[in-house]
């Protein structure tokens, strides 16, 4: 069939979506290859629908569709003789605005001299038949990787240069497509220059471009009916229904970036072959090597710019081996490229939401999964409205027990207390207030029935009060207040607890938590250092509750007496020898900061990330809640932010002198 | 014609041990481009392709096959002492070959069944990689080897420099074809993800699943694969690890994977039926 150029047609004045009869496509591929350009689009070859040369409607996957799920894609038989039914398949665009092999370069060397002889690209001129929004959107995100910078890839950029765009607007979709969680598509809305919808209708056709705009005016179709286009409407909204929103982006770059240390890591390494196979069919993977071939001698040489992949051992290979040797470090640059650092480096994530890495990943490792599980979207901390949370106003107490811990610690037993103060959780602390001495933030120790238990150390004029009072007397009490150590995390993982004297107070509704419900929790060793045996708090406990709930306990002092026979030194020093593995290890620390500093480093060297070392900090605060300016840190409040956090959380400013 | 005045070219030989000859065939395969071959090489040593001999010294010396029978592995020994860059070249030499699946049964019980008189039959019980015996400074994987590959290892010998032979999954090779993954879309078990490329992904280019004669590449997740197959597809353990007995079984980690599921090639554990001439044999001793 022979298209004469079509006559330039004077444009309506209103260019609304046209009607095409499905048998329509063909004067449009016409149209296509009359302005000399190559059409690529689908077709059904090999068990799947791909990109080729299209010359013909009759090569179209009319009344093709797809099965698709994590690693697995089969065609089916739609009911119905649709051109555009089915899912996107293993091909994309890529491979013709960004070919797996092209020359760069030929370069010659003969009696010491070199030549070097670009080669210039001469492409055809392409139009895409069928390609969808997120296709459109990996497009336009190679258009600002490869060539939007200071360096321009010529290649690349001689084949984008003339790029006509037919794209089709979605009305179904796989399970493994979430291009609206990554906001590009299913709708069409800019980079193409005609856009398709396929109804049970036929084709609704829309220009975008005036290059469009001359297509659509010499197919010389009618304009669609409203009915016509309230069934486009609805079919790819529907679409967007279907899909939902399967990928958390918000603030996904941020979580992501705070687990290099998951555990997960080396879990997805376990099933990850390391064959690439994502890389190279995700549609915005960039990575390359030059290859060369040269004749027997070396002196003829044919450069070529190579699709590569980080998977590959030799990818970040230097002369004294990779940098990324094991399959994890792998997956974690593929990951965190993909989802977040290449938000830094180029202003959007590198992901379009296409699902081609998880269908055709050959054991359905599902990108989704992998980053729900590493990165979750935590349900925000329910906050637990302190009691009495203006300064000013207390709640009051009643002291219905003291005990006497050491030489200069009591424990206080409050009853009679507002039973919001018991739904609190380990780490929270308490502002304490008794008239005409200035209110002091304590850490709870425990949390009772219907109060709660302080455990004071008499450093200052206001704590040696507290410590003397005596059963029956009345005190102040504002809180619940503060960050709590993350048990939720913890649940089914191994913990390890550091802490030095008065630190092990904070840290007693951990292992009371631990005792209620020791199946919760992997193995669970606390360290505890003291300055002499009588200075050790909780001897009961210690000795007594704590290993027999099978939480292991290794105790140490600085000084020692005739009555101690066991372990001196700094508390450190105590899993210096243990055998217990970091990699997957959660550890909560308290104590003086300098011991935490130490504690922290040693930790870091068994294995224990930031990310998955929490401490707990003590600043001067007065109200408690963030407003009076006392306990900053940096860009914290320990009292509001605080006082648990990670050291991942932290950063530089843990430790630093003087902040 | 080379000038007298001419570098002395490198000395080749090329020598066969347990194989099919298929890896010097290529060799051969080459065509007209063996002609530049032999203008930057001094082929003197190649029955495959002339009758003229050598004992050597060689600046680079192929080795096809396997070591298989103990004259091979005497013979290897002294030609690494005559040879500068020793290179194995195909599945046999680098992984022990399919010959290598008779490590898995009772060398002595085949040799019983086979041959009518196996006291003349003098062959090791296993058939080995070459690097099992002597260093080997580079090698060339599959059954047979890539021409390319053959060609650029012939460059980099010529010019000094590290053959790029890349170290990526057949997968790579797959996709940069445009070919559609057989394993995702057709469910054909297909090692290409464990395998060292280097081939081209000539066997899923034609729609069949790869059988690993490259041999497993560096790392190689083949528990991954197994689990894989077994627990998300739903194939038999030993059913998906005789996948691996193939052209490099006996290649780590292919060879503990094998084992681990028992996928070791059925028949191999003795109980071959006797040939004819043995089993008269038999009999006659036994009336004796």
């Amino acid at each position: 069939m022979v298209m004469t150029p079509p006559p330039p047609a004077p444009l309506p004045a209103l260019a609304g979506p046209r009607f095409l009869s499905r048998d329509g496509i063909q004067p449009l591929l016409d149209l296509l290859r009359a302005d000399g350009r190559r059409v690529i689009g689908p077709t059904v070859a090999d068990g799947a629908i791909v990109m080729d040369e299209i010359v013909s409607a009759d090569q179209l996957p009319r009344g093709w569709g797809d099965d698709q799920a994590p690693g697995r894609y089969r065609l089916v038989r739609r009911e119905d003789d649709r051109l555009f039914g089915y899912n996107l398949g293993p091909s994309s665009p890529k491979a013709w605005t960004f070919p797996s092999l092209v020359p760069i370069s030929r370069a010659t060397r003969s009696e010491g001299k070199v030549t070097f002889d670009p080669v210039l690209p001469e492409p055809p001129k392409i139009a895409f038949l069928g390609i969808r929004a997120c296709e459109i959107a990996a497009l336009r995100i190679h258009d600002r990787v490869l060539q939007g910078g200071p360096f321009v890839d010529t290649d690349y950029a001689a084949r984008r240069a003339d790029t006509l765009i037919v794209a089709v607007g979605c009305t179904v979709s796989a399970p493994t497509c979430f291009c609206t969680s990554m906001g590009s598509g299913p709708e069409l809305t800019a980079g193409h220059d005609l856009a398709i919808v396929e109804t049970e209708d036929g084709l609704l056709v829309e220009a975008a471009t005036p290059a469009g705009e001359t297509l659509l005016a010499a197919l010389a179709a009618r304009v669609a009916t409203p009915e016509e286009r309230a069934r486009a409407t609805h079919e790819v909204a529907a679409t967007r229904a279907r899909i939902g929103d399967p990928v958390a982006l918000p603030g996904l770059k941020e979580r992501l970036l705070a687990q290099p240390d998951h555990p997960r890591w080396a879990e997805v390494a376990e099933r990850c072959i390391t064959c690439g196979s994502c890389t190279s069919v995700c549609p915005t993977c960039f990575c390359t090597s030059v290859t060369q071939t040269t004749d027997l001698a070396g002196a003829d040489v044919v450069m070529n710019r190579t699709w590569d992949s980080c998977f590959s051992p030799s990818f970040a290979k230097v002369a004294g081996g990779s940098f990324r040797s094991r399959p994890r470090d792998r997956y974690r640059q593929w990951l965190t490229h993909k989802l977040a650092t290449w938000e830094d480096q180029f202003g959007t994530p590198g992901c379009v939401g296409c699902g081609r890495c998880v269908t055709w990943c050959p054991v359905g490792i599902d990108l989704r999964e992998e980053a729900a599980a590493i990165a979750p979207v935590r349900p925000p901390e329910p906050v637990i409205a302190p009691v009495a949370a203006t300064p000013g106003a207390f709640a009051v107490g009643r002291v219905s027990a003291v005990r006497s811990e050491t030489a200069d610690t009591t424990t206080l037993a409050i009853d009679r207390l507002d039973p919001a103060f018991a739904a609190g959780r380990p780490g929270q602390f308490a502002m304490v207030d008794l008239p005409g001495f200035p209110p002091l933030p304590i850490s709870i120790s425990r949390f009772t029935a219907d109060g709660l238990v302080l455990t004071i150390r008499g450093a200052g004029p206001a704590t040696r009060v507290l410590c003397g009072l005596q059963p029956g007397d009345e005190v102040g009490l504002r809180g619940p207040l503060g960050t709590a150590w993350p048990l939720d995390r913890v649940a089914g993982r191994d913990l390890v607890i550091v802490t030095g004297g008065i630190g092990l107070a904070p840290l007693r509704p951990v292992l009371d938590a631990v005792v209620a419900d020791r199946e919760r929790f992997g193995s669970v060793r606390l360290y505890y250092g003291a300055r002499t045996p009588a200075d050790l708090l909780f001897r009961d406990e210690l000795e007594g509750i704590w290993p027999h709930a099978g939480i292991e306990v290794a105790l140490t002092v600085d000084r020692a007496g005739s009555d101690w026979s066991g372990p001196v030194g700094v508390v450190t020093h105590l899993f210096d020898r243990a055998t217990w593995d970091g990699s997957a290890t959660h550890a909560f620390v308290c104590g003086p900061e300098r011991m935490m500093q130490a504690t922290v480093a040693a930790l870091a060297a068994r294995g224990i990330g930031a990310a998955r070392t929490w401490v707990t900090l003590e600043r001067h605060m007065e109200c408690g809640i963030g407003l009076c300016g006392h306990c900053q840190m940096g860009s914290l409040f320990i009292c509001k932010d605080g006082p648990v956090f990670s050291i991942a959380q932290l950063g530089d400013t843990f430790g630093r002198e003087g902040i | 014609m080379a000038s007298s005045a001419a570098p002395a070219r490198p000395r080749v030989g090329v020598v066969k041990m347990a194989s099919c000859d298929g890896c010097q065939l290529t060799i051969l395969d080459l065509e007209e481009r063996l002609l530049d071959v032999t203008e930057r090489f001094e082929i003197l040593d190649f029955p495959e392709a002339s009758s003229a001999r050598s004992a050597g010294p060689f600046d680079v010396l192929f080795i096809e096959g396997s070591i298989s029978d103990p004259h091979q592995a005497e013979r290897i020994v002294e030609l690494r002492a005559r040879t500068r860059y020793l290179v194995t070249i195909g599945a046999c030499a680098t992984a022990g070959g399919i010959q290598a699946l008779r490590n898995w049964g009772d060398h002595a019980a085949f040799r019983d069944a086979v041959y009518a008189r196996p006291e003349w039959v003098a062959s090791l019980d296993r058939s080995l990689p070459v690097a099992d015996l002597v260093p080997v400074d580079a090698e060339l994987r599959g059954c047979p080897i890539d021409p390319d590959q053959l060609l650029e290892l012939l460059a980099a010998l010529a010019t000094g420099r590290r053959p790029q032979l890349r170290d990526e999954s057949v997968c790579q090779e797959c996709k940069r074809r445009g070919a559609v993954c057989v394993a995702v879309a057709k469910g054909v078990p297909c090692l290409g993800q464990v395998t060292q490329g280097g081939c081209g992904a000539i066997c899923p280019r034609y729609g069949r699943g790869c059988y690993g004669c490259f041999g497993p590449r560096e790392g190689a997740n083949v528990d991954g694969l197994l689990r894989h197959l077994t627990a998300d597809l739903g194939h038999d353990p030993a059913e998906a690890g005789r996948l691996l007995a193939g052209f490099t079984a006996w290649a780590q980690p292919f060879r503990s994977a094998i084992d681990a599921t028992g996928g070791a090639p059925e028949g191999s554990r003795r109980s071959l039926p006797m040939a004819p001439e043995a089993a008269r044999r038999a009999a006659q001793e036994g009336a004796r």
